[in-house]
């Protein structure tokens, strides 16, 4: 029993990618405006994921992971685009405008590349202490928004980046955010997990117990950031456009308030988060479009999706600050689980 | 069942933890002044004073999380002024807290587990050995709770079991008796006696109770206000006048 538990996180994520399952099977028959929604879930779904595995383990807060999701959005959209393209609107080396690679090897590289640029940021990051490593984190979003709205030659500065290959429906998105929770289960189940964990409970206990605080931080700061930005690519060649603004702090708000919400300790909390957030944002949006009674439509200030977020947020914080799951995982029904935990007892 | 430790010799200083001349300065207060110590495999020594007398300072510095303004700390002959706290204790220097300091959030289990991990085991070795660990210190029950909501008794043995499985060389335990009652503190006293003999671990030990100082250890380091005031073997220490007079009182020995 007590071997077993170690494959814990595999079986919440086995069960977590069957909930996806449905989700994307009733997805497919619903009409379009609502499948579009539930794409954009699947996609935030991969990216708090991603988020998870750094902030969830380490107990450190990041303000700063959406920057990863434009640095994969912007180098996914240079490397795929028509070269045609890229020549009326960027001003790019010769080499890097003629090149064209297909989406998934596209997707491949910018995974690696934001992979060695978080090692790079990482690395003096994870030496911080207390407040200032999130304090950093925020640093970097604003410093990658200020760039991208900026560097004319290679993000089209304020001008949006058009005609990305939308190769994203649902089932690439959902195959996205399956493979983001088994990423995230199977670093649950090492060792480095595990002492990340130990750090996040107490840095000076675990530095006591012989872990290296901030190599076990950058490991996932990097995992994590690799993650994310398959979540920004995804994201953009969905909208199949490309704006700094889009990753800024609208979606950090959103994407963190999903995490916290759901419970930032839980794999299935990230997931719970962010169908919870999505569904509340889109009844939202409806009510914002205006709601017909009888004659009279009724529309909600704009506005009100976001008032109401920061509420919810608020409310957990007051009344739930672990989130709703706290550290519970979701997993196989277990029938077997009461009798050994009385029969250790009586060893005892 | 005491067994009495290797008695000096080259060899035996060679692999021993050393404090030489150590001086710690806090912000114009100076809370270790040229304080020595030596503490060899195998031996329990027990290191004893009044409140803020420098005991958990002393620790803090051996195990890295505290700098010293002068002097050097030396592990088997090597001078590690420059070891992270993380080095020193996957090196075999490894402590418990005053505070105990649970990682609360983790059940038992992982708390011992992460010692082992860190150290270097796959997490299915060092689970394997962080349930016998467990077991043999009567935590089997508690295995998969978490550490924070064990009763306090217990979760000071989850310390100790943490401590236990990174295999230490020399093992500092800072008060682990502090709060436990009568029978606990036997317990205490077979673990540790278990674990010097097993591991051949030197042991430094800070405890207030005298008797259960003089019925565990080997040596005993009187600190008083950041200074050595006496070390001796047991019985030397608990008859010396100045000891008697400066700490330990008339009626010293309370009961364990
Ligand atoms: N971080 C610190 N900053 C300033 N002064 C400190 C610090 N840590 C300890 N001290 C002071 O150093 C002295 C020694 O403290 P220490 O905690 O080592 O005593 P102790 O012998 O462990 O006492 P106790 O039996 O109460 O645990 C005390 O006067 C204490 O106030
Ligand atoms: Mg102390």
């Amino acid at each position: 029993m007590v071997e077993n538990s170690l494959f814990r996180p595999l079986q919440t994520a086995l069960v977590l990618i069957l909930a996806l399952i449905a989700v994307a099977l009733c997805a497919s028959i619903a009409p379009p405006a609502l499948q579009r929604t539930v794409i954009e879930a699947l996609i935030k779904l991969t990216v708090v994921v991603g988020l998870f595995i750094f902030v969830g383990q380490s107990g450190v807060f990041s303000f700063g992971h959406v920057a990863f999701m434009a640095i994969g959005g912007y180098m996914s959209a240079i490397l795929t685009l028509a070269p045609a393209r890229k020549a009326t609107l960027l001003d790019l080396p010769g080499a890097i405008e003629a090149l064209q690679l297909p989406w998934p090897l596209a997707l491949v590289a910018v995974i690696v590349a934001v992979g060695v640029l978080a090692t790079v940021v990482g690395w003096p990051f994870c030496r911080l202490r207390g407040i200032a490593l999130p304090m950093a984190t925020f640093a970097l979003l604003i410093i990658t928004y200020v760039v991208a709205s900026n560097w004319q030659q290679v993000t089209g500065g304020r001008q949006a980046l058009v005609g990305l290959p939308r190769y994203v429906g649902l089932w690439t998105a959902f195959g996205g955010a399956a493979l983001a929770i088994l990423v995230a289960a199977g670093y649950a189940m090492t060792r480095h997990a595990l002492m990340l964990r130990c750090s996040r409970e107490s840095e000076v206990a675990a530095a006591a117990t012989g872990i290296d605080v901030e190599r076990e931080r950058l490991i996932a700061f990097v995992l994590s950031a690799m993650v994310v930005a398959a979540g920004g690519v995804l994201f953009s060649h969905f909208i199949g456009t490309i704006t700094a603004s889009t990753f800024y702090l609208d979606l950090t708000f959103v994407t963190l308030t999903m995490l916290v919400v759901g419970g930032m300790r839980s794999l299935t909390g990230a997931c719970a988060g962010v169908a919870l957030v999505s569904l509340v944002s889109e009844l939202l949006r409806s009510v914002e479009r205006g709601v017909a009674i009888g004659d009279v439509t009724i529309a909600a200030p704009p506005g009100l999706q976001e008032i109401v977020l920061a509420a919810l947020l608020l409310a957990i914080l007051v009344l739930r600050p672990a989130g709703l799951l706290g550290d519970a995982e979701i997993g196989w029904p277990s029938f077997r689980r009461a009798a050994p935990a009385t029969a250790t007892r009586q060893q005892g | 069942m005491m067994i009495q430790p290797d008695s000096g010799g080259a060899d035996a200083s060679a692999a021993s933890l050393e404090v030489d001349g150590v001086v710690v300065d806090f912000q114009g207060l100076r809370a270790i002044e040229d304080v020595s110590l030596t503490l060899r495999p195998g031996e329990i020594l027990g290191l004893i004073g009044p409140n803020g007398a420098g005991k958990t300072t002393l620790i803090n510095v051996l195990t890295g999380f505290q700098a010293v303004t002068q002097g050097s700390v030396r592990l088997g002959g090597v001078d590690i002024a420059g070891w992270k706290p993380h080095e020193r204790s996957r090196r075999g220097l490894v402590r418990t807290f005053q505070s105990v300091l649970p990682f609360a959030g983790l059940t038992a289990l992982e708390n011992v587990e992460a010692g082992g991990v860190a150290i270097g085991l796959v997490r299915g070795e060092a689970r394997a050995e962080a349930v016998r660990i467990l077991s043999e210190m009567g935590l089997a029950h508690a295995a998969n709770r978490k550490a924070g909501t064990l009763p306090f008794g217990e979760e000071r043995r989850v310390g100790i079991a943490r401590a236990i499985a990174m295999r230490p060389r020399f093992l500092l335990m800072d008060e682990p008796a502090a709060g436990l009652n009568d029978a606990e503190c036997r317990d205490l006293q077979t673990i540790v006696r278990g674990i010097c003999v097993s591991l051949s671990c030197g042991v430094l030990f800070i405890e207030h109770r005298m008797s259960m100082v003089f019925e565990l250890c080997h040596r005993i380091q009187v600190l008083q206000l950041g200074r050595t005031l006496a070390l001796g073997p047991t019985d030397a220490i608990r008859a010396d006048p100045k000891v008697r007079k400066a700490y330990l009182g008339e009626d010293e020995v309370s009961p364990c």
